[in-house]
């Protein structure tokens, strides 16, 4: 799933569509690499057949019968966020940016992630409910539940499809497929094993592509140091290659705006990526989230996002790492999409560019199948949430009440197929009205930084009222598209909204992000002083100070949520100091 | 439909009680799934010996990739056939 986390790199690949016409390829595959991507295929369909036979009940359906380890539920929670997109559109912004591209996965990502396992994750998991909305019917009521599904169903589907394509053309580009091939098999394959086996099919997939990117990523990074020589060569080849820029520190160049490739300012990426839109997207988009719904009980439901914490953290070894191999090791000099001339390659190919750079026959088809995997993690992750939201949240509570669990679990099934087909739908729009491309992805990042302050404030703060939640949520939401029109039809508001003329796209993203947000805040705030709270019993497992949290005082310390996070913690700040 | 906040205070005493952090709330599930690990150790078991007998084959036909001289796909495969291998191994379905 590519949400304005990936924002940036996954939309670099439509700056020029005529990329795809050009009919060049990176990659060619032997019958040895397209045997291990049938195999891969064969395995996720028969998972999906194998496990339909344990898909009777709308909870398993929906929630894989809440019966995760933490394990399994923290590796596919990373799982789902890692598409294809990702791994490719972050090498492309190692080159691009340089380390600074690694702030996307550590200050974005790392404490948000630690504060839903420690902070949030009861709350969701004691209410059971099925969903993030369904979480905000409880606490603030029907319209809020449903400003917040038809948002997030609507962009999830519409997010599913554009990845689709995105995927698409990337196989075009990168190994020559027919992209109408590799948008319906991919795509029919997802929907077949989701509908079997709905989340215990996602989730078991989920976690076979973890290993999968993993092991088929791996060995650029370790191969590429070999080259290099270690990390001081690689970083002596890079100050040899590029002078002029700093590539290789974290927080050094961010004292100024134009200081960086990026033109952001540390207070940006602090406030806006750090806090709202990592916060934001990690503690209240559903596709992440739904995958912790699924454990076994609440010490799970806590470990599994901490666990997720190691990984996502250890992810810019197979991501960002490339990137900077490409910096110092390629002999010739990647360009943006738009300058891309007759031989030249692009930012975007860097990854596929290193992958043929190490690997031969076999070890090919291992990295490409990481790629398809990343791709089909993230549609399976988008499809299953969009399943879950339109049948609990949508259907069940405004279409058909009161039908039987058996009805639902079949209304999922069907939904799910029915995601699968709008994604399609999506993909050939944005095929041929590729400028959607911009819009969809802002408009998906609409929502989420005023929803975080919407369930923060409703989870932490008893006094905010169900007319507050539903009026902040959406002055939220309504004025992160006011000040994205603004910008589009009036460049110099940008000077106001991102606190500087010389903001790039992400930075503007950062700073809207934060403006909503506040503005969700501080109409939440207002109304609810003006209006009357829920009484304190109705409130009871939904918010803190009303709800008995879970005792872990006979546990051993090293099994005690809190003990990993704080490790996982001080880790994330070592890094920092050691990359400054 | 008015869902109705489970967990804490379904015993009926009227308010919350506490409840143990590892306690399983839903009623445990009478079967025997095989584990997904199995799945894991299943297809790195099939890539390993796939990447292992092509990196043996290119002893006799290297290719022309950077660092092919350090035989990646043979200690690559060897490495995912001994971590599936494991994996399959300590999960295999027993039979009941």
């Amino acid at each position: 799933m590519s949400f304005s986390l990936s924002l940036a790199p996954a939309m670099l690949w439509f700056d020029t569509p005529d990329l795809a016409q050009a009919g060049k390829r990176l990659i060619l595959l032997h019958p040895v690499d397209m045997a291990i991507i049938a195999i891969y295929f064969a395995m996720v369909l028969g998972i999906g057949f194998y496990l339909k036979r344990y898909t009777k009940s709308g909870d398993d359906f929906f929630l894989a019968g809440r019966e995760m380890t933490a394990w399994v539920a923290g590796l596919s929670f990373v799982s789902a966020n890692l598409g294809a997109l990702e791994l490719m559109g972050w090498a492309a912004a190692s080159y691009q940016y340089g380390i600074l591209a690694t702030h996307w996965y550590w200050v974005g990502a790392i404490p948000a992630i630690l504060f839903l396992g420690l902070v949030l994750m009861p709350f969701y998991y004691i209410s059971k409910t099925h969903s993030v909305p369904g979480y905000l019917q409880l606490r603030f009521g029907e319209p809020t539940r449903a400003l917040s599904a038809i948002s997030f169903a609507f962009m999830t589907v519409l997010m599913s499809g554009i990845n689709m394509y995105a995927m698409a053309l990337v196989m075009k580009v990168v190994l020559g497929w027919n992209i109408h091939f590799s948008i319906w098999v991919s795509s029919i394959t997802v929907g077949v094993y989701v509908a079997l086996g709905g989340l215990f099919s996602a989730i078991f997939n989920e976690v076979l592509q973890f290993f999968l990117i993993w092991f088929g990523a791996l060995l650029i990074p370790i191969l590429g140091l070999v080259e290099t020589g270690g990390w001081k060569g690689l970083i002596a080849r890079i100050h040899q290659n590029f002078p002029q820029g700093d590539y290789t520190h974290l927080w050094q160049p961010m004292a100024h705006f134009a200081g960086n490739p990026m033109g952001i300012h540390w207070t940006g990426i602090v406030l806006g990526l750090g806090w709202v839109i990592s916060f934001g997207y990690w503690n209240t988009d559903f596709l992440v989230v739904q995958r912790i719904f699924a454990a076994k009980d609440i010490r799970a439901a806590k470990m599994a996002p901490i666990i997720g914490s190691y990984f996502k953290m250890a992810v810019p070894f197979i991501v960002i790492l490339p990137g900077l191999l490409g910096l110092a090791l390629l002999p010739f000099k990647l360009v943006p999409e738009s300058a891309v001339g007759i031989g030249q390659h692009s930012y975007n190919e860097v990854l596929p560019l290193m992958l043929a750079r190490y690997c031969g026959p076999g070890l090919l088809g291992l990295g490409i199948t990481a790629l398809i995997a990343g791709f089909m993690s993230g549609m399976a992750g988008n499809v299953s949430a969009f399943a879950t939201v339109w049948t609990y949240d949508l259907y069940r509570p405004f279409i058909r009440k009161n039908a039987s669990d058996n009805h639902y679990l079949s209304m999922g099934r069907w939904c799910t197929i029915l995601g699968v087909i709008v994604s399609i739908g999506t993909a050939y729009l944005v095929m041929h009205f590729g400028s959607i491309m911009d819009y969809v992805q802002a408009l998906f990042s609409f929502f989420i930084a005023p929803l975080f302050g919407t369930v923060l404030l409703g989870m932490m703060w008893k006094r905010v009222t169900p007319a507050g939640g539903f009026w902040g949520l959406l002055a939220g939401s309504v004025s992160s598209v006011a000040m994205f029109l603004l910008v589009k039809f009036n460049h110099s508001m940008l000077a106001y909204i991102a606190l500087s003329s010389d903001a790039k796209d992400m930075a503007e993203n950062m700073y809207r992000a934060l403006w909503s947000w506040l503005i969700c805040v501080i109409v939440t705030v207002a109304v609810s002083y003006f209006t009357k709270p829920k009484p304190v019993e109705e409130l009871t497992g939904l918010v803190y100070g009303c709800t008995e949290l879970p005792d872990e005082g006979h546990l051993p310390i090293w099994k005690r949520p809190i003990f990993w996070a704080v490790i996982s913690a001080i880790l994330f700040l070592i890094l920092q100091w050691i990359f400054w | 439909m008015e869902e109705k906040p489970q967990g804490l205070h379904s015993g009926g005493d009227g308010g919350a009680h506490r409840i143990a952090v590892d306690q399983k709330d839903v009623k445990p599930h009478d079967h025997h799934m095989i584990p997904v690990w199995f799945f894991v150790g299943v297809i790195l078991l099939i890539y390993g010996v796939i990447i292992l007998a092509t990196g043996i084959y290119e002893f006799s036909s290297p290719p022309p990739t950077v660092l092919a001289k350090t035989h990646p796909a043979v200690w690559w495969g060897a490495l995912l056939t001994v971590i599936g291998g494991f994996y399959v191994y300590a999960y295999m379905p027993k039979k009941s």
